[in-house]
């Protein structure tokens, strides 16, 4: 059998679908560690003001910003599917297209993200 | 649709959570670019009012559906034997229900 | 013009290599297959499956440069040098770029691709009209070459359960037709977690279909099907 992932070629509609894997796992994986920022922001004073201190670390907004790319990317190829479904530019030209749009779609935030915090 | 195990079923929750939280996304969103909270006070009177505190409960809702079956599809493609993948989807399900007991308790009991 | 060919013969090697070959252009090699079945001439062991030439039989179907095509009607000149070509990814060899389809034929088998009509035939035949017949289009003129399944990552995971976008579009293709009266069977049938639900709309299929046909459109359109069945 030849099955070698690097000598298959895939188009940008596949490299979309794999990222959106990607992002979704890694966004599953920071479920806690949002609902324990949550947690501690609404506990008090003193957590809110922790919460607020750890936004202001660099460490804290690195991460931050790569969780704002996961999660743009992963909402606008979802938005993209969702489309697809109903028949809205579920043609080739036009579904190479939004994938594009997708992965620099995300890219563009998270640079204006990173504009924000850093 | 006769089968007790259906496809269908699962691709229109995953769809369907996706939609609940797009908006919930962007009503959360643009609170915070029209009037962000800047105080411990303002931010927890905000999501502890009895609108938010629903709609963010079942956004958390909407998210356990949607990493269940997110989640087990992932599994279903890359884990083939059937025990490994059964006790894969058991500790899935274990986890997602303990979140939203911990989601629960903060939203309506511990914070109100 | 050189050229790097994925070569495996069960009986003498061990494991698969890529053999470089090197070979004139003729004004007479239009497509890619011209140029293999030439070399063919100079190396007999070469082997590989060809018939109509000219894209209607899917004999030929391999992966070129890393993209599932039809030899037989892969303008050569174009590719990139040096020509890369291996069997059909993810389904068994054969031999050297003849790879086994059972599975993939199973799957299509199992949509069960023929009209189910059990109103006794009228005398001449079941009529159609011109806008049912319409639907038709895009569909019937699949050639079940592999090419799209074969390069479905979908079909990779799960090759057994998943039906693929090859037998999926034949599967939409009876659906659709007016002359069928199994389509809540059919649909019924793929209402399962894998036999179709295993597309995520990758939409490798449509890129690389050689007839341009769109299997990852066929299954949307079934999807939207069942949800207004169910409705």
């Amino acid at each position: 059998m030849f099955f070698n992932l690097l000598q298959i070629q895939m188009p940008v509609g596949a490299l979309t679908s794999i990222i959106h894997r990607v992002t979704g796992i890694f966004l599953a994986l920071s479920i806690p560690f949002s609902i324990y920022v949550l947690n501690l922001s609404l506990q008090g004073p003193q957590g809110y003001a922790q919460v607020i201190a750890w936004f202001n670390q660099s460490s804290f907004r690195v991460a931050a910003i790569i969780l704002i790319w996961a999660l743009t990317h992963h909402l606008l190829a979802g938005v993209r599917h969702l489309l697809s479904d109903v028949d809205v530019g579920s043609q080739l030209p036009a579904a190479r297209r939004s994938a594009w749009i997708v992965n620099l779609g995300s890219v563009v935030v998270a640079l204006l993200a990173t504009g924000v915090f850093l | 649709m006769r089968r007790t195990v259906t496809g269908l079923r699962a691709w229109l929750l995953q769809r369907i959570s996706a939609i609940y939280m797009l908006l919930f996304i962007i009503f959360f969103l643009t609170h915070f670019l029209v009037e962000s909270p800047d105080s411990y006070q303002a931010w927890h009177g905000w999501m502890m009012s009895s609108g938010v505190s629903i709609a963010t409960l079942i956004f958390f809702a909407a998210l356990m559906l949607h990493v269940w079956v997110g989640v087990r599809d992932v599994l279903m493609d890359y884990i083939h034997p059937l025990a490994l993948r059964i006790f894969a989807l058991t500790l899935l399900g274990i986890g997602l229900v303990a979140i939203t007991a911990w989601v629960m308790r903060i939203l309506l009991m511990e914070h109100s | 013009m050189k050229l790097s060919i994925f070569r495996f013969n069960p009986e003498q090697d061990e494991k698969p290599y890529m053999q470089d070959y090197e070979i004139e252009l003729e004004t007479t090699d239009q497509m890619l297959l011209d140029v293999i079945v030439r070399l063919k001439v100079q190396d007999d062991t070469l082997t590989f499956r060809r018939s109509c030439r000219e894209g209607v039989c899917g004999s030929d179907a391999m992966n070129i440069n890393g993209r599932n095509g039809l030899a037989c009607i892969t303008p050569v000149r174009a590719l990139k040098e040096p020509i890369k070509l291996r069997p059909l990814p993810s389904f068994p060899v054969i031999r050297d770029l003849v790879v086994d389809m059972t599975q993939f034929f199973k799957q299509y088998h199992s949509i069960n691709p023929y009209l189910i009509n059990n109103e006794p035939a009228p005398e001449r035949e079941r009529l159609q009209s011109p806008e049912d017949r319409e639907k038709l289009n895009g569909l019937y003129e699949c050639i079940l070459c592999g090419c799209c399944t074969s390069q479905c990552p979908s079909s990779w995971w799960n090759p057994d359960k998943f039906v693929g976008p090859a037998g999926l579009l034949q599967a939409y293709r009876f659906i659709i037709d007016s002359r069928d009266q199994a389509t809540q069977e059919r649909l019924d049938d793929l209402n399962d977690p894998y036999r179709l639900f295993r597309c995520r709309t990758i939409m490798n299929c449509t890129e690389v279909c050689p007839k341009g046909l769109a299997p990852s459109r066929a299954i949307e359109k079934i999807r939207l099907m069942m949800i207004k069945e169910s409705l």
